[in-house]
């Protein structure tokens, strides 16, 4: 029965092997159109597709006309208007629960991606996913609508993609993006570090080599304290934020976002996974994975990643409590001698 | 007026706490309380949800270290422009070093059980003995800024950011906010227990209250006593 299918499918695939292939080498390839529409000049700012970007993605392996079907080999001369496959056709889950909301009348696909620019949740930064939304939710009217609820909301809202709050994501990842430091201010900020910033460090070496040390694809808590720890990195700083564990699209904005209970009061457990974000040289992320429950060592494993609630150090408790019970050695030890010897205290 | 006083029904009282440090002492004490169920409940969410949600627990932090941080200048104010005795009494001096701590130390644990006098006698000017001096001095001078200070930086993450990075980072701050704060916390059982040591267990407590502490009874002490000779 599957072997029956798997014969079938591959028939079917030969078939449109020999129908397909003769067809395409007639029409325009990727390259063909690419020669002009990544050309700013020829085409104008509206219609220029940006090479770079658009070959590192997923879309670019498609080509342009499985997604503009009605380009014909006289293009442009043709006149005729070029269609666009709708998302739908490909994305019919993500796609369906976000025509379903009401944001949907407000914002198309393509209001949000640039179907030429496309990259997966993995292999963006918070600071890009927020570029599509401050399109147009301003960001000082939003800061000023969360800061009524949300302490801090300049923190929260310079920290975290706001779908993290405003999709139904039932997990969230840690993510460390690299940042380094900028003179602007007399104490600097801290803007994320693009590959160039970063290749400035490293030098001839791959990025990666700057954190990952031994090049095995994986982040130790070793590994991050001695980055941390290395005064030639003395500007550069681990900054952690978390990103829903999968994409969802409904825009809805649970209770646990609003009652903070969803990120500071979701316990240590909750704190394992986590990833390093190196950005890449067209533009994008690629994640490392990290030792898990490296988010919650005491000082150095990420000094500047902390979350009341949730990151606390089990060590630190214990000196904590040490210290506490310091405070009863008085009163106990002090009050039994005292209360065995009252008799001396009668006047 | 408080000599007026004094005259009626005061006669063998002195007027120790004034009122400017009387509403300090509770209003920090009330404020201390809260800040550590609120700080309890903002470390450990999922096991202490004494005040409802995390939020409101936030909120009632935040809003009890500014009362605690404002008290606290209100003291500081008050001892040093008006009062003018804050050096006088917290810091400790040449004598209270080399003997002053050894006598009280000695006192409180061992003299004490046998029923001696303690040798400190309380007057407005030399309020503490040597030994609360010493400790008062590091709660005080120490303890409660650098925990005020880790506070607002704690409250103002963002715009700090360039400030926090440099002190060593976030978790660190948050770290020693919480050291800090189990230090104040473990002060307070000891602190009140110190307090029941006076003639009867709520003497200290009283005087707190109405800022009048009963004078010795065997007069003599007080006045020749080591007290004024030490100074
Ligand atoms: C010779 C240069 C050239 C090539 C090759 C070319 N285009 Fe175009 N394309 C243009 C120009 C010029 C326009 C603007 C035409 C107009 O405004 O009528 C255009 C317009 C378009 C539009 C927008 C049409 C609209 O209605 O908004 C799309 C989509 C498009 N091209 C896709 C493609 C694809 C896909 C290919 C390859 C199969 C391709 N083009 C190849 C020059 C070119
Ligand atoms: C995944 C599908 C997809 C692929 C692949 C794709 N496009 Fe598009 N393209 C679209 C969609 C959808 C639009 C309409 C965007 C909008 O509505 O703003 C579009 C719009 C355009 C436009 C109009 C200008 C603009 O940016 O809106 C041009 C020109 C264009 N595409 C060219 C190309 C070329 C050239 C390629 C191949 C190199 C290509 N497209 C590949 C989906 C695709
Ligand atoms: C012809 C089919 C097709 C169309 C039309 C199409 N996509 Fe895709 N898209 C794909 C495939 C295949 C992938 C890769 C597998 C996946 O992630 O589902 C992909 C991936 C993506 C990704 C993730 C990229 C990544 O690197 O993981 C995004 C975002 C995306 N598409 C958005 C869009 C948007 C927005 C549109 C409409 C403008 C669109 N797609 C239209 C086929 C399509
Ligand atoms: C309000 C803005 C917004 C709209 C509208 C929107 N998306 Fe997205 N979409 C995002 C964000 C944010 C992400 C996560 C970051 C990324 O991959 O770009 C995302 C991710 C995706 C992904 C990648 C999922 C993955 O697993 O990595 C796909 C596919 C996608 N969207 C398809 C669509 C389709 C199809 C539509 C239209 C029906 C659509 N999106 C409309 C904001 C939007
Ligand atoms: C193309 C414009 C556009 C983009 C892009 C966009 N939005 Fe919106 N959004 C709107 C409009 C218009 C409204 C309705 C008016 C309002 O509430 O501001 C809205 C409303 C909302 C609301 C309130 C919904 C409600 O039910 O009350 C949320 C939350 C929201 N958007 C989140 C986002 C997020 C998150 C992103 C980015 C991933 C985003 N939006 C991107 C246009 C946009
Ligand atoms: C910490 C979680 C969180 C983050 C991060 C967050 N939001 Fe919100 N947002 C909320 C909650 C919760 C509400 C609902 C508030 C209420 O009901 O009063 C809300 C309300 C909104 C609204 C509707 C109210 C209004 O302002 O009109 C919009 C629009 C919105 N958010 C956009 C955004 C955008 C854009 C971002 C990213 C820059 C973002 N939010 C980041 C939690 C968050
Ligand atoms: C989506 C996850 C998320 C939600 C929901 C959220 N926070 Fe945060 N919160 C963060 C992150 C991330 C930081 C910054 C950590 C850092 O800078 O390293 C933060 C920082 C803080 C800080 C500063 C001290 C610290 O821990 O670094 C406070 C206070 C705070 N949040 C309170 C709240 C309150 C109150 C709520 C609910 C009204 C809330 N948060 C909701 C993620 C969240
Ligand atoms: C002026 C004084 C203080 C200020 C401004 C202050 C402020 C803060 C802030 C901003 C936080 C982070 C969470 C939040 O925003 O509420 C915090 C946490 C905390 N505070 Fe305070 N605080 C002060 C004094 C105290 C005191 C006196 C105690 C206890 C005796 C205390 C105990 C705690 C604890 C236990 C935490 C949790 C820390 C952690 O999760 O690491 N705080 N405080």
């Amino acid at each position: 029965m599957n072997r029956n299918y798997n014969l079938n499918s591959l028939w079917l695939s030969l078939l449109i092997m020999v129908l397909i292939v003769p067809l395409s080498a007639g029409a325009m390839e990727m390259d063909d159109c690419l020669g002009c529409h990544s050309d700013a000049e020829e085409v104008g700012e509206e219609l220029f597709i940006d090479e770079d970007k658009f070959t590192h993605t997923v879309h670019a392996e498609m080509g342009c006309v499985t997604c503009h079907e009605s380009v014909t080999d006289e293009h442009p001369d043709d006149g005729e208007a070029v269609t666009n496959t709708a998302c739908l056709d490909c994305h019919e889950e993500l796609g369906s629960e976000y025509m379903a909301t009401t944001h949907a009348e407000n914002a198309t696909c393509s209001d949000c991606h640039n179907p030429h620019q496309v990259h997966g949740l993995k292999a963006v930064s918070r600071q890009d996913m927020n570029q599509q939304c401050s399109q147009c939710h301003e960001g000082s009217d939003v800061l000023e609508s969360h800061t009524g609820w949300l302490p801090q909301a300049d923190l929260h809202l310079a920290k975290l993609p706001c779908i993290t709050c405003h999709t139904s994501a039932e997990n969230y990842e840690i993510v460390l993006n690299i940042t380094h430091k900028e003179k602007t201010t007399v104490a600097g900020s801290y803007p994320l570090s693009k590959y160039a910033d970063l290749k400035e460090y490293s030098g001839e070496k791959e990025i990666q080599s700057l954190i990952d040390i031994n090049g095995d694809d994986h982040i130790s808590l070793a590994e991050l304290r001695t980055f941390n720890r290395n005064p030639a990195y003395a500007n550069l700083h681990l900054s952690g934020t978390m990103v829903p564990g999968e994409v969802s699209h409904d825009l809805s904005t649970l209770d646990n976002r609003y009652d903070c209970t969803f990120c500071h009061a979701s316990g240590p457990g909750s704190m394992q996974t986590s990833f390093l974000a190196f950005p890449t040289e067209d533009g994008a992320y690629r994640r490392m994975t990290v030792d898990e429950g490296a988010m919650l060592d005491t000082l150095y494993g990420t000094p500047n990643f902390y979350m009341t609630g949730s990151t606390r150090s089990a060590s630190m408790n214990i000196i904590g409590l040490i210290i506490i019970c310091g405070g009863f050695i008085m009163p106990i030890g002090h009050g039994t001698l005292r209360f065995l010897t009252r008799k001396n205290r009668k006047h | 007026m408080a000599e007026e006083l004094q005259d009626q029904e005061h006669q063998h009282q002195i007027y120790l706490q004034p009122i400017p440090v009387r509403i300090w002492h509770w209003l920090n004490a009330f404020g201390i309380v809260t800040l550590t169920v609120s700080g309890a409940q903002i470390r450990f969410p999922e096991y202490i949800t004494l005040l409802g949600s995390y939020k409101s627990a936030i909120y009632l932090h935040n809003t009890a270290g500014f009362v605690v941080a404002i008290s606290f200048s209100l003291w500081f104010f008050y001892y040093t422009f008006v009062a003018r005795t804050m050096a006088n009494l917290y810091v400790p001096k040449v004598e209270d070093l080399k003997s002053g701590i050894l006598r009280q130390v000695k006192f409180y644990f061992l003299t004490y059980f046998l029923g001696w006098e303690n040798p400190h006698h309380p007057t407005p000017e030399s309020k503490f003995n040597p030994m609360q001096k010493s400790v008062y001095l590091a709660i005080m001078f120490v303890m409660m800024p650098l925990v005020s200070l880790s506070g607002i930086f704690l409250t103002n993450v963002d715009p700090l950011r360039g400030l926090i990075v440099m002190v060593g980072g976030l978790k660190l701050l948050a770290g020693l906010h919480f050291l800090l704060a189990c230090s104040l916390i473990a002060f307070l059982p000891t602190h009140v227990y110190l307090a029941t040591l006076g003639r009867t267990p709520t003497e200290h407590i009283k005087t707190m209250w109405t800022g009048w502490e009963d004078e010795e009874e065997h007069g003599e002490e007080t006045e020749t006593g080591d007290l004024v000779a030490s100074r």
